[in-house]
């Protein structure tokens, strides 16, 4: 049984990341922790590192400063104790093309202790692939590869799943199933997964916490969803009304917006101010709050700037 | 972490699961078994006047040729391959160090050319042996300390040596430079023009000329006389081969362990 009173371990941290090649400088000094249990996001613009810090967590690039733990092992000095942790998709999942969808996963399977054929078949049916499994993977679709790639990066049951832009090429009907099982992953078998983006809405649906990079630099880490899957909403509630001037200036505050009013407000003084609309003779056709999305606070901290 | 020999039989199934693999292996399995035919049906039709060994010296000679280029075009792809089809990302985030990685791809490619020597010898023989005659004596050809059946198989294997080479040449270019066609226009070069190369830097008018490996591939001299290229002796020759192969396989390591791979 876990000591309730232990600081919780991240799966994986970043120490003082720093990757220079020649003498430009790709990541600059990131340092992250990434907490057990979560669907932690990587989000930002093209070509701000994300693909670059993956490269490093997996080793298949070098460090040039600074250390990545995974399960508290180097991935620079213990790296195959340190991989065995993780299993991942880098960029697209490039397969064997003259192999079947099955040979290729047994080419994984064999690369790591106890993957049965079980387990194979179980994550085949996981991931939806049982019709065309044993089909030659030149005939899949992009879908069916990034199927496929979650697949490999499955078998072992590695505590850190790393997926780089998994909803690349998937339709809406697959980003929701990728999204529902990595959910399920989360939940049912403790996996903690890294997975990085641009794709802001997505992010938004997937993840519990974010990190946001920029130019190789780490600009903030955000908890997106609060205790109980709620958004955590930032207070702004709008009135959709039929006179808005004549509605501002009974309220005494807010600003005219969207053929309506928006304030500030908490929970009580909303049903305080509707009474006071109604009273005063003005339709209220509806009232919402209005949340920030993901998409205008990452516009506001990135400062919706180009590839820098 | 898991069984090494797993690795192998991945890299294993890498070659042998494609169908060029087996077009080659057919190529040069009906290579092996038509010169015998053609050396019998050209040299007088149904008076047999051409040896066994004679025969099967002359098909070995020709078709170690295609044998060799296979090789080398397997082995230029082992490490390349990976890096052009882009499965090189998901096969080094194993937990297998990248040497272990490498070795297996070495191996792999060394048990292909053991493999077609075999098939070319089985096919070669086979075929001599039906289309010539054992009764035949040598025609001439100079007096040895072997018998003619030991003679062939140890150019076989001086056969092999150069194969063995060509194949680490090209290995290592496809490591070094990711690039199989690279690795197979610059190893077969170096097959096909060392001859040329020497006939120009020859080793008996430049010393430096005697430590490149262009002069010592081909052993088979030694098998008829105690001297090669340059007054060197055997000793000599295959010393310069293991310091190059060495040095090939080094190369190979250090640079597929330390490169970053940003394919």
């Amino acid at each position: 049984m876990p000591n309730t009173a232990e600081v919780v371990k991240p799966v994986a941290s970043l120490m003082g990341v720093t990757k220079k090649i020649g003498s430009k400088t790709l990541i600059s000094d990131l340092t992250l922790d990434i907490p057990p249990g979560q669907i932690f996001g990587f989000l930002g613009p093209n070509g701000a590192g994300k693909t670059t810090t993956i490269r490093m967590m997996v080793g298949l690039i070098s460090i040039s400063r600074g250390d990545i733990l995974i399960c508290g092992r180097s991935i620079k000095d213990h790296f195959e104790e340190a991989i065995a942790n993780v299993g991942a998709i880098v960029e697209n999942p490039e397969m064997y093309k003259f192999l079947t969808g099955y040979q290729n996963l047994r080419q994984y399977a064999r690369m790591v202790p106890g993957v049965t054929k079980e387990r194979i078949n179980e994550v085949v049916e996981l991931v939806g692939l049982s019709q065309r499994i044993n089909d030659k993977v030149k005939t899949y679709s992009l879908g069916m590869r990034q199927r496929l790639g979650v697949a490999q990066a499955l078998l072992h049951r590695p505590k850190l799943l790393i997926l780089d832009e998994p909803t690349n090429g998937l339709d809406p009907q697959g980003i929701r199933e990728l999204r529902d099982y990595l959910r399920l992953l989360c939940q049912k078998e403790g996996t903690t997964v890294f997975v990085s983006s641009h794709l802001l809405a997505e992010m938004e649906l997937m993840c519990d916490s974010v990190a946001i990079i920029q130019n190789g630099r780490l600009i903030e880490v955000k908890q997106l969803k609060a205790v109980g899957n709620v958004l955590v909403p930032v207070g702004e509630t709008l009135f959709e009304v039929d006179q808005p001037e004549a509605a501002l200036e009974l309220m005494g505050r807010g600003v005219v917006k969207d053929g309506g009013i928006a304030v500030e407000a908490v929970r009580e003084e909303i049903a305080e101010l509707n009474a006071k609309l109604v009273a005063g003779g003005i339709k209220v056709y509806s009232i919402k709050p209005l949340f920030r999305s993901l998409e205008d606070q990452f516009l506001e901290i990135t400062g919706g700037e180009g590839i820098g | 972490m898991g069984e090494f020999a797993a690795l192998i039989h991945n890299e294993n199934i890498k070659i042998y699961r494609r169908l060029r693999t087996w077009i080659m292996l057919f190529i040069l399995a009906v290579m092996s078994a038509l010169f015998p035919a053609l050396i019998h049906f050209t040299s007088g039709g149904n008076e047999v006047t051409i040896g066994l060994w004679d025969s099967f010296q002359t098909t070995v000679a020709i078709a170690f040729f295609l044998n060799t280029i296979f090789t080398a075009l397997v082995a230029a792809d082992s490490v390349a391959g990976e890096f052009t089809w882009g499965t090189i990302k998901l096969l080094l985030i194993r937990p297998w160090s990248r040497s272990k990685i490498l070795l297996s791809k070495y191996i792999s490619m060394v048990l292909f050319s053991l493999f077609s020597t075999l098939l070319l010898i089985v096919f070669g023989y086979g075929s001599a042996l039906i289309f010539s005659s054992s009764a035949v004596d040598s025609i001439g050809g100079p007096t040895m300390a072997w018998s003619q059946g030991e003679y062939v198989f140890l150019t076989i294997m001086c056969a092999y040596i150069e194969l063995f080479l060509t194949a680490a040449i090209a290995f290592m270019i496809s490591s070094v430079f990711r690039s199989s066609g690279l690795a197979i226009v610059l190893s077969l070069s170096i097959m096909f023009t060392k001859d040329i190369f020497i006939a120009i830097f020859s080793p008996e008018r430049y010393e430096w000329a005697n430590y490149l490996i262009f002069a010592h591939m081909n052993l088979s001299g030694y098998l008829l006389s105690d001297t090669g290229p340059g007054g060197a002796t055997l000793g000599f020759a295959i010393a310069v081969l293991a310091v190059y192969y060495v040095i090939f396989m080094l190369v190979s390591w250090v640079v597929f362990r330390k490169r970053d791979v940003a394919a």
